[in-house]
């Protein structure tokens, strides 16, 4: 005889001997629990499948509780949810690991580094592709110009230099550029403009394309690529390259409008009408002007770089040049100063070089190829005297930390000095030209509507620098590919993948010790770092071509056995994070001591860590009542309850070929050393 | 079964007996040895893991070979504010032996106890079973070295 | 010179009365008395006065002694029925207390049985094997008694619970594991008068046609358990344990030391050998119990209470208390109170006369009482009218639990009260279930915090959401009353909490980080004491204490003669 029951407000019935869970599921409710198996005994553990019992206001673990007639039983009220993200909350505050290898944590578009360094260094680099453009649409720009923010999170750190992670993404991209294809689903109905077509445009665009939406991108250039094909120099992006890309995104169906400029022949309210969403990504072309007495003299860095990029690489000799800045567009503007035939390239900065933004490969690059740094120097008036220019600058000292962090440089009363030149560059940063009509925040970007999102107002998204200030390439490709997402969202109906919102960390390398660093893998490389193949120092001081050249399939192979592979070997599987994530749970909500992270990795086939355990003793159960072996039990008791093997002799090789506990775990505490 | 472990024969087999089996080793050898948990398990029938589960589950249960001199340091809530705490600090330093644990020579064993009883003597702890109050740094030390050197 | 108006002589001489020295006391009169007999008793319940005599005198009076000495001139003091020494109970407690399940106690020798039959004992077993098993448990329903271990369910009903099931293998478990710190009611009468325990057990046997009788008891209790084996033998010598014709299997299993084996799933599981985890009810133990048997539970108290209401009738019994609870209670008191021990009152009692009249605690100085132990919650001193029965005490926030009251000083933190009792049930937590596991681990370290100086506003937000939380979520009742201590303390002393955490400040001057150790120059007599006692030599030649090197060890404070040294809170020196 059946029970009949409520399940929120619904009325169910269920078989005899079914839990509230059990009937929920048959009802077509999910009720997520952690510590259940259908083969084992119930160990009532986890308490992520609470309900309440309306009536007498308790909450129950619905794997265990059955049904009484007539009952009420919340299963999704605020209440319920809110005890069900607690239970949660509190077993992540146990939980240690790595959900994501930092690499990945530190890439702004999050890109699964581990996965396509693994298959690229196996050879299979269409699927390393594949990987990497799920996140990162322009591999081949990104993979030569990228400030390489996972290499710097890379816990190879800790005993050397990073895994040359940004190498494979240029590796895979130039070898399987052309016979990629993305699958384009059938048109959706919908489309969408993009003004703007850098990067933040061009990926806006991509992601929207791989939903079926009808995507057409202006730009007010020529041609396509943005600060990308303007901004960045040829001889770190060969204009080639960028075409190729460019070309692919023609390829799938993406229309490419060049010469339309907001405001100018392109209108926005016409757009909004005519389009179904309108991402506005144009980018931070406004130069900064040097704020002292003269400033017009000086041309602007983007100018100055705007002009050698459509003139084919070509342009007349600065002569001596003084370029004023210590960012990357500094950087590019002395280098190119010295291919265009400067034998005198001075770089002026206020700081010193350890306060310099510029990547510190370009600053290298640059003293290699003899420019000279002036640090501690500030321009405080710039005059033309016949030919030349004098720029007369103060010596500056560095003060207290000021809001960044950095040191503030303080004028040294009475230090003015004076430097004669031919070409003065001002490279001291870009702002937005915000087109009229769309609301602008205090930097003077487009005001977006919160952090973390490209909503500007109905309709309307703001992509890429023109939203937060210039910053770099694969930056922007993520702004992008969120504001495909949120238009996907909100045109579309589709849900906001809850994607890498958990981030369980071990922690940086720069606060781990070398015993921290777990490794999973029994054939980690202990060979230095791959080494670039530069062209001569000569040809890059006299030419645009490409400084260095792409890795070969063999390096990469060997490089990749450098890669600790540091996430989660369930990453992909675990019960806990999947349920965190839908349940919103807070990152460190209940902050608190961890059992120590003790990797048992005797076991050549098979890693125990018990600082992923959540003691749901599913794998005890299933070792004694499913495999009949009861080699694990849960020992201690309280806060430090753990599970373990007699005699702490961990589990006998015999096990490879069973593997049940594994199969069962719903985080990685148990799991195969090896990752697929 | 070993010898060691053969009055085990007195209690009932059945699995049930388990705890009362452990407490006759404990009884007998003041903890219960790796040799203890296979004698157990065979005689109870029970895997080895569960009986190590059992153990560590019970406060009664210790696993390592007490001290020629075992210590008792009472962490009652008189004690406690008395500053049980430092008392293990001390012996911490003077031993290097943190409760649960047996000193190297084997000659003294730690332990934290709910109370002793001797709230007014606080605070105490007690060497194989012999009361030491109102105790300080030096008196403590004292105390072990006369044990010490027993 | 020994009086000869003496008939015979009692020491008490269980648990209690041996640590404060009885054993000494017992040797000495024995020695000195003569062919007076000096007998071993059980415990009175005036722990304070230990080791304590009684003179049985041939007119059937009694003189008692206190805090008698080992000493040559006190034993000759009581032989000689001197004035010094005289111990005589409280008038007080004398109006207030109600002894009739301790009646035994103190006054009868545990380990003969004659002693307890001479007194009426299985009376009460005789009276229920003349009655239908029915009828008996009819009788245990009428006299209102509720379960003494904290829980307070109808005994009766839960006996009818098990006179329903239909197996001749039922079993009847007499939950000995009192472990809360500060209660020892079920060791005094098991030490005292094992029998009255065995005979509630016996009767409930008869009553719900029971086949198997077992006492968990904690391995920390060794008289009890002694006293116990002895009685049981005592009971099969006199074939008491054959009821109807079938022989009760009656036997003690100890426990090893598991707070959480308290708990009835929990006790079953360690019974069984295994790790003592409760597991989710239903099944409940009637269904489903000690190896799948149906199988009923009861407290120590709780049998102790059913000899005297089968010999007196349930109506009689219930003619004691109040309607949130009938019969009498037994008390632990412990604390800052003058007269700690034992006492038994009527249900309904007051606070206010069980700490005061009874326990002798100066108004003045007391602030709250803790009942329950580390399960229950603290009753400011604004509400010691509140009458002490099972549904008033839970309106407050608080619990009878098993009766340990613990009486808190005005000297007394209550955030480091809260974080003490914390500690005691997060490391006793089995590890089961998320909420207790880590949830009362939290909240231990916020508390740990705020005693340390470093907790914040939000953390008092925080520990009253997952106080409840783990209250709510938590699968058994240690998890599901962890949180009381804490939950309470912020509900009544708020102000308190706010200040550590605001001000840094503990006004109990109790917490270390929050305290500072100071000398009065004015009343130092420069005798060096705090100089030597300090284990840090934090105290200068000068007599200045350095804060930073001092450990707020109290060696200073208490070994000064001229309390020239005090713990104030942080900043009051100033």
């Amino acid at each position: 005889m059946s029970i009949e029951f409520f399940l929120d407000g619904k009325a169910v019935s269920a078989e005899p001997g079914q839990t509230i869970m059990d009937a929920a599921k048959a009802n077509g409710i999910v009720i997520p629990g952690l510590c259940g198996d259908p083969r084992i005994s119930k160990t009532t553990s986890c308490f992520v499948c609470v309900v309440k019992d309306k009536k007498t206001g308790k909450f129950l673990p619905s794997c265990s509780a059955r049904p009484a007639p007539g009952q009420e039983i919340e299963v999704t009220t605020p209440e319920v949810l809110d005890m069900r993200r607690t239970a949660l909350e509190l077993l992540l505050s146990e939980h240690t690991g790595d959900c994501e290898a930092p690499c990945t944590i530190a890439c702004p578009a999050h890109a699964q580094v581990e996965e396509y360094v693994r298959l690229i260094a196996n050879g299979e680099f269409e699927k390393g592709l594949a990987v990497i453009k799920e996140r990162i649409p322009m591999p081949m720009s990104v993979g030569r110009v990228s400030p390489r923010f996972c290499e710097k999170q890379c816990r190879r750190n800790i005993d050397g230099k990073p895994v040359a992670i940004n190498e494979f993404k240029r590796l895979a991209a130039d070898l399987c550029y052309d016979s990629f294809m993305e699958e384009i689903p059938a048109d959706c109905g919908k489309k969408v403009a993009v003004v703007g077509g850098g990067p933040a445009g061009l990926a806006a665009a991509y992601y929207l394309r791989l939903q079926g939406v009808a995507v057409t991108v202006f730009d007010a250039q020529d041609d396509f690529g943005g600060m990308t094909r303007y901004g960045i120099p040829e001889y770190r992006l060969p204009k080639a390259i960028l075409s190729k890309e460019v070309a692919h995104f023609a390829q799938m169906g993406i229309e490419l409008v060049p010469g339309k400029k907001l405001g100018e022949n392109l209108d926005l309210a016409e757009l909004k009408a005519a389009y179904d969403a309108v991402v506005i990504a144009i980018g931070c072309w406004k130069a900064s002007g040097l704020r002292c007495e003269g400033e017009e003299l000086a041309t602007p860095g983007i100018e100055f770089l705007h002009s050698v990029a459509v003139n084919n690489n070509t342009g007349k000799n600065p002569g001596r040049t003084l370029v004023i800045g210590g960012g990357n567009t500094a950087m590019d503007c002395v280098r190119t100063s010295v291919r265009l035939g400067s034998s005198d390239v001075t770089c002026i900065y206020r700081r010193t070089e350890a306060e310099m933004p510029a990547e510190k490969i370009e600053i290298a690059e640059a003293k290699e190829e003899g420019v000279k740094f002036q640090f501690l120097t500030a321009p405080v008036k710039l005059e033309k005297r016949g030919t030349k220019l004098i720029l007369t600058c103060l010596k500056m000292e560095l003060g207290e930390p000021d809001a960044s962090g950095r040191r503030k440089p303080v004028a040294v009363p009475g230090s003015e000095f004076e430097i004669e030149a031919d070409t003065v560059i001002s490279a001291i940063g870009q702002g937005t030209d915000a087109p009229a009509g769309v609301p602008v925040d205090r930097y003077g970007n487009l005001a977006v509507k919160a952090e973390n999102t490209t909503r500007v107002e109905d309709k309307i998204y703001a992509a890429g620098d023109c939203a937060y200030g210039a910053r770099t390439v694969v930056e922007a490709l993520a702004s992008g590919r969120l504001a495909a997402l949120e238009i996907a969202e909100d045109i579309l109906n589709k849900a906001m993948p809850a994607e890498n919102s958990i981030f369980i960390s071990r922690g940086s390398w720069q606060e781990m010790s070398q015993d921290e660093v777990v490794v999973l893998r029994n054939d980690l490389s202990s060979e230095p770092r791959v080494e670039l193949k530069f062209i001569p120092l000569e040809e890059r001081k006299n030419s645009f071509k490409e400084v260095c050249a792409t890795i070969t399939p063999e390096e990469a192979a060997s490089e990749g056995k450098r890669c600790i592979e540091c996430s989660c070997s369930d990453k992909s599987d675990c019960k806990l994070r999947k349920f965190a994530d839908e349940a919103g749970c807070r990152k460190n909500a209940y902050a608190g001591e961890r059992q120590l992270a003790s990797y048992d990795l005797r076991h050549p086939d098979i890693v125990q860590d018990r600082g992923k355990c959540i003691k749901c003793t599913v794998c005890v159960k299933v070792c004694k009542e499913v495999v009949n072996q009861s080699l694990l039990s849960l020992q201690k008791r309280g806060f430090q309850a753990n599970i373990g093997t007699a005699f702490n002799q961990g589990l006998p090789l015999s096990c490879k070929d069973c593997g049940a506990c594994i199969e069962s775990c719903p985080t990685g505490a148990l799991d195969w050393r090896k990752k697929r | 079964m070993q010898e060691e472990f053969s009055f085990l024969s007195k209690i009932g087999q059945e699995p049930g007996n388990l705890i009362k089996g452990l407490q006759a080793i404990q009884a007998a050898y003041g903890y219960v040895s790796d040799d203890a948990i296979r004698a157990a398990a065979e005689y109870f029938g029970r895997p080895e893991a569960d009986v190590e589960g059992v153990i560590s589950f019970y406060a009664q249960f210790k696993r390592v070979k007490p001290g020629k001199f075992k210590i008792a340091v009472c962490d009652g809530t008189a004690c406690h504010l008395k500053g049980a705490p430092l008392i293990h600090t001390w012996i911490n330093q003077e031993l290097g032996i943190n409760p649960g644990e047996t000193s190297e020579d084997g000659l003294f064993s730690l332990e934290t106890v709910a109370c002793l009883g001797c709230c007014s003597l606080a605070p105490v702890m007690s060497v194989n079973g012999k009361v030491h109050a109102k105790l300080d740094r030096r008196t403590m030390m004292k105390i072990l070295k006369e044990y010490a050197a027993k | 010179m020994i009086s000869p108006d003496i008939k015979q002589i009692k020491i008490g001489l269980v648990s209690c009365g041996i640590a404060a020295g009885g054993e000494a006391v017992y040797e000495k009169l024995v020695a000195a008395a003569g062919n007076i007999p000096v007998i071993k008793v059980g415990c009175l319940g005036h722990c304070y006065a230990e080791p304590l005599v009684e003179a049985v005198l041939n007119d059937g009076s009694s003189i008692f002694y206190g805090n008698v000495p080992g000493k040559d001139e006190a034993i000759e003091n009581i032989l000689s029925l001197g004035e010094a020494g005289r111990f005589s109970v409280p008038e007080k407690r004398r109006e207030k207390e109600c002894v009739k399940v301790l009646a035994f106690a103190g006054r009868i020798d545990p380990t003969s049985f004659e002693d307890y039959v001479s007194g009426g004992g299985y009376d009460g077993l005789k009276k229920a094997l003349t009655m239908p098993p029915e009828a008996v448990i009819e009788e245990v329903k009428i006299s209102g008694l509720r379960g003494r271990g904290g829980g307070g369910f109808s005994t009766g009903m839960k006996w009818s619970f098990l006179a329903a099931k239909d197996s001749a293998e039922k079993v009847i478990v007499c939950n000995a594991d009192e472990g809360d710190p500060g209660a020892f009611m079920d060791r005094s009468l098991m030490e005292s008068v094992p029998h009255q325990v065995l005979e509630g057990m016996l009767i409930a046997a008869y009553a719900t046609c029971a086949a198997k009788l077992i006492i968990y008891c904690r391995a920390e209790y060794p008289m009890a358990i002694a006293n116990l084996n002895i009685a049981i033998d005592q009971i099969k010598a006199n074939k008491l344990n054959i009821i109807d014709g079938r022989e009760i299997d009656i036997y003690i299993k100890e426990g090893a030391g598991a707070f959480v084996c308290g708990e009835e799933t929990a006790l079953i599981a360690s019974l069984e050998g295994q790790r003592g985890m409760p597991r989710f009810r239903p099944p409940f133990p009637t269904d489903s119990g000690y190896m799948g048997k149906p199988t009923m539970i009861n407290n120590v108290e709780t049998f102790g209470n059913i000899p005297l209401i089968l010999r007196e009738g349930g109506a009689e019994f219930a003619k004691v208390g109040t309607e949130g609870g009938r019969g009498t209670k037994i008390f632990a008191l412990a604390g800052d109170l003058e007269y700690p021990g034992l006492v038994e009152v009527p249900m309904g009692t007051t606070i206010s006369e069980i700490v005061f009249d009874i326990g002798g605690a100066d108004p003045e100085k007391v602030k709250a009482v803790q009942t329950g132990g580390p399960s229950g919650g603290c009753i400011p001193k604004a509400m010691f009218d509140t009458p002490v029965d099972y549904d008033s005490l839970r309106s407050l926030g608080a619990i009878m639990g098993s009766g340990g009251m613990i009486v808190i000083g005005n000297d007394r933190c209550m955030v480091e009260t809260a974080r003490y009792f914390l500690d005691f049930t997060h490391r006793e937590s089995c590890g089961k279930c998320t909420f207790c596991r880590v949830g009362t681990t939290r909240m231990f370290e916020i508390l740990e915090r705020i005693v340390a100086g470093k907790g914040k506003v939000e953390d008092l937000d925080t520990l009253e959401e997952l106080g409840s939380k783990v209250k709510a979520g938590s699968l058994c009742g240690l998890g599901q009353t962890a949180p009381n201590p804490v939950l309470a303390t912020l509900r009544y002393y708020r102000d308190e909490y706010l200040e550590h955490v605001n001000e840094k400040s503990c006004r109990a001057a109790q917490c270390n980080a929050l305290v500072d150790i100071v000398l009065d120059q004015s009343k130092c007599v420069k005798c060096k004491l705090c100089i030597k006692s300090c284990p840090v030599e934090a105290v200068s030649a000068d007599f200045i204490i350095d804060p930073d090197k001092c450990t707020r060890c109290n060696s200073c404070v208490d070994i000064c003669p001229k309390h020239a040294i005090a713990r104030i809170p942080k900043g009051e020196n100033k």
